[in-house]
């Protein structure tokens, strides 16, 4: 991958602000969706339209309050008036691609900007601390899913990395090219030695941390018992539904009012098995919830910051994931132009799992 | 002079967990009672919830009253019950507010109180959920503190709706376990409860003056300085700005019930063209919009009902003040509706009553 010096850089998150600046000033964008310092240690995205309102830019927050592909959706049902550059981290940037597949989001007219992603903190850790900052070679201080991703860079139309002492803009997409044009980065693309072999290390180092994860989440959520076991704690308090990018039915198929039981099975359940659980069909929710939208899943563990129990559903949710995207040969969010699986038709597939 | 009442009690040399347990296992073995819902371990360590035991040998597993509210209990009778009532007799052991929580939901067809058997308790509180989680949030140093809700509960003695009520809080200790039979079904289903004596003594809110008189003193405080104790609408925006919108406090509250929650509807949700022209119209906008909308809203439709439980509070991701502004405004609004959720099943949800000539203090 080659890349746009921006001149007189050194640090990502300044280089992001002057280019956000840059976009909206010069009238290239009519709005940019960016985190914002706000009050109480928050970071709520805004949808800004001028540019005084960037001074509390902060397009690299330590947490992710608000998946980008949920703020970015939720205005972009049809396509925004003008153009909009969304600056967005790579997780949010595949998602906002799969809620635009799954038609809940039109991205016309949406530069999607990502950068090199160090991580975040985890958002009740930042409840207790507010001077807890990511570091991206030290696990420790990231989320779990954090500490296992190998897609933190280059995703979307346009990406920002370091390498050496320099930042680049690396255009991945049409769009991205004529974008970074535009804005007047003009010159060559050149090679970038150095954030090459950094990458691809962070890269290796983080595929290992996912196969041992997987391997162990795999054994602790084993079989029916196993699974149960695993979301003892879970209390149905649907954030990881809510918070998930790729959810977006309004009535969810578990609040249906038809599924509802009757006294008499609940108490038929429970002389049956000598107890059941009250609130109910809790694997049923998240067995239900993995089949629908496992394939789009990009990992970016919302579920699990969110989650009041402390279960590691999103390392579940990945786990998952992974395999049923190797099913179809799928990767969420890699290019708008890979189809849904399911809305794909082949006469002859899968016979491995016929009888 | 005081008008202290006396009520009739059974008492058990055991403490109150084996106490219970030996009661319930016995009612269920004779088949006076077909099941009990109350909370029981889970298999993973530091988990618990609330279950619907009918076998016998399966309340040794069970924790009557244990300090922990996983879910509150309302909200899970409502999914019992609200397609039709009980067909056989089922006890369930429920806190105050979670008996109170769900005779509202009763006043608005979310449920039935048919076949239930209730046994409540003076309440000494519960602590919140991340005390109960091994890894824990909070520092696992420090003495775990009850839910803040809790500490300032004074309706923490049960009234009406309750069969049985155990004495776990009282301003002078019990020894082993006293329990308060209020109703005859109580005294009909206990007629042979083994390890159990009948006796005589102060009711349960006379066991209780000195507590209700502290809980009273940390209510006023909550009152008084808790948020958002600040200048109105800024002061909401400051406090919402963490708020991640999870929903998280409306699932987990029991009385909000709606099937499709009016913020999930596209009469609420704000449309692409308006968003923008926001944004043009402030220089930004926050997205996704409507995060004040959602808990004004919500407060509009439950403060009158609520029983300040605390559970809002305790499932927000983000440490959002929840249940202290809940009990605020549910203070404030039950106040002027001259209205106590869950006081007495037979009067009428505030807003379903129409009284000619109320509220003439708050016109102009």
């Amino acid at each position: 991958m080659k890349g746009l010096r921006v001149p007189g850089f050194d640090d990502i998150a300044k280089a992001l602000k002057y280019i956000i600046d840059l976009s909206l000033g010069s009238g290239a964008v009519s709005g940019a969706l960016v985190p914002v310092r706000g009050p109480e240690g928050s970071f709520p995205w805004i949808l800004a339209s001028d540019t005084a309102p960037l001074e509390g830019a902060e397009p690299l927050p330590p947490v992710m309050p608000v998946q980008g592909a949920r703020a970015l959706a939720s205005f972009t049902q049809d396509p925004p008036e003008g153009k909009v550059l969304a600056v967005m981290r790579p997780c949010e940037a595949r998602a906002s691609i799969e809620v635009a597949k799954l038609q809940q989001s039109d991205l016309d007219g949406t530069i999607l900007l990502t950068m090199d992603c160090p991580g975040v903190v985890p958002l009740a850790d930042l409840s207790s601390d507010d001077s807890l900052e990511p570091d991206p070679g030290d696990p420790a201080s990231l989320r779990p899913l954090c500490r296992q991703c190998t897609q933190f860079t280059a995703a979307g139309d346009i990406s920002v990395a370091r390498s050496g002492e320099g930042i680049y803009l690396l255009p991945l997409t049409e769009k991205g090219r004529l974008f970074a044009k535009e804005l007047g980065f003009t010159g060559g693309e050149t090679e970038l030695p150095e954030w090459r072999a950094r990458t691809d290390a962070l890269i290796k180092q983080r595929e290992e941390a996912a196969l041992e994860s997987h391997r162990s989440i795999r054994l602790e959520a084993q079989g029916l018992e196993g699974l149960a076991a695993f979301f003892s704690g879970c209390v149905g308090c649907r954030s990881c539904r809510t918070v998930c990018p790729v959810c977006y039915c309004r009535l969810c198929f578990i609040d249906m009012k038809d599924r509802r039981s009757s006294a008499a099975d609940h108490l038929a359940r429970s002389a049956s098995a000598g107890a059941a659980r009250l609130v109910t069909d809790t694997l049923l929710f998240h067995i239900g919830r993995m089949s629908h939208m496992s394939l789009s899943c990009v990992s970016c563990g919302m579920c699990e910051d969110a989650c009041p129990s402390d279960i590691p559903v999103g390392r579940l949710m990945s786990m998952v994931s992974v395999g049923t995207s190797q099913l179809f040969g799928y990767s969420a969010g890699a290019s708008p132009d890979d189809p849904l699986p399911l809305t794909v038709f082949e006469p002859e597939e899968l016979h491995e799992y016929e009888d | 002079m005081s008008t202290r009442t006396e009520g009739r009690y059974l008492h058990s040399d055991l403490e109150p967990g084996d106490a219970l347990r030996s009661m319930l296992r016995e009612m269920l073995e004779s088949g006076r009672l077909d099941s009990v819902f109350l909370l029981r371990r889970t298999p993973a360590e530091g988990r618990f919830c609330y279950s619907l035991v009918s076998d016998p040998e399966t309340i040794d597993e069970t924790l009557p009253f244990h300090p922990v509210m996983p879910v509150q209990a309302a909200r899970a009778l409502t999914q019992l019950t609200i397609r039709e009532p009980l067909n056989g007799p089922v006890a369930a052991l429920l806190r105050p507010c979670e008996l109170r929580a769900f005779l509202e939901n009763v006043k608005q067809s979310q449920g039935s109180m048919e076949n239930l058997f209730v046994i409540s308790c003076t309440c000494p509180g519960v602590f919140p959920a991340s005390e109960f989680i091994g890894s824990g949030r909070r520092d696992p140093g420090k003495d775990w503190d009850l839910r803040n809700a809790c500490a300032a509960c004074v309706d923490f003695v049960p009234g009406t709706g309750a069969d049985m009520t155990v004495i776990l809080s009282s301003d002078d200790a019990v020894s082993g376990t006293l329990v308060h039979l209020a109703t005859a079904r109580a005294e009909e289903l206990t007629d042979h409860s083994e390890g159990f004596s009948p006796v005589d003594g102060p009711d349960p809110a006379d066991r209780n003056r000195t507590t209700a008189s502290e809980r009273q003193r940390v209510r006023r405080a909550l009152l008084r300085d808790a948020p958002p104790a600040g200048e109105g609408l800024s002061s909401l925006v400051s406090m919402f700005s963490k708020c991640i919108g999870c929903r998280a406090c409306r699932q987990a509250c029991p009385l909000c019930n709606c099937i499709l929650c009016d913020y999930e509807t596209s009469r609420t949700i704000h449309s692409p063209a308006l968003v923008m022209e926001e944004s043009r119209r402030r220089g930004a906008t926050r997205v996704p919009s409507g995060t004040l909308q959602f808990h004004l809203g919500r407060l509009v439709h439950i403060a009158p009902l609520c029983t300040a439980c605390g559970q809002c509070g305790d499932v927000c991701p983000v440490d959002i003040p929840v249940a202290e502004i809940f009990i605020r405004a549910g203070e404030l609004v039950q106040d002027t509706l001259a209205y106590r959720p869950g006081r007495d099943p037979d009067e009428g949800p505030p807003l379903s009553v129409y009284s000619d000539g109320e509220l003439q203090e708050i016109m102009d």
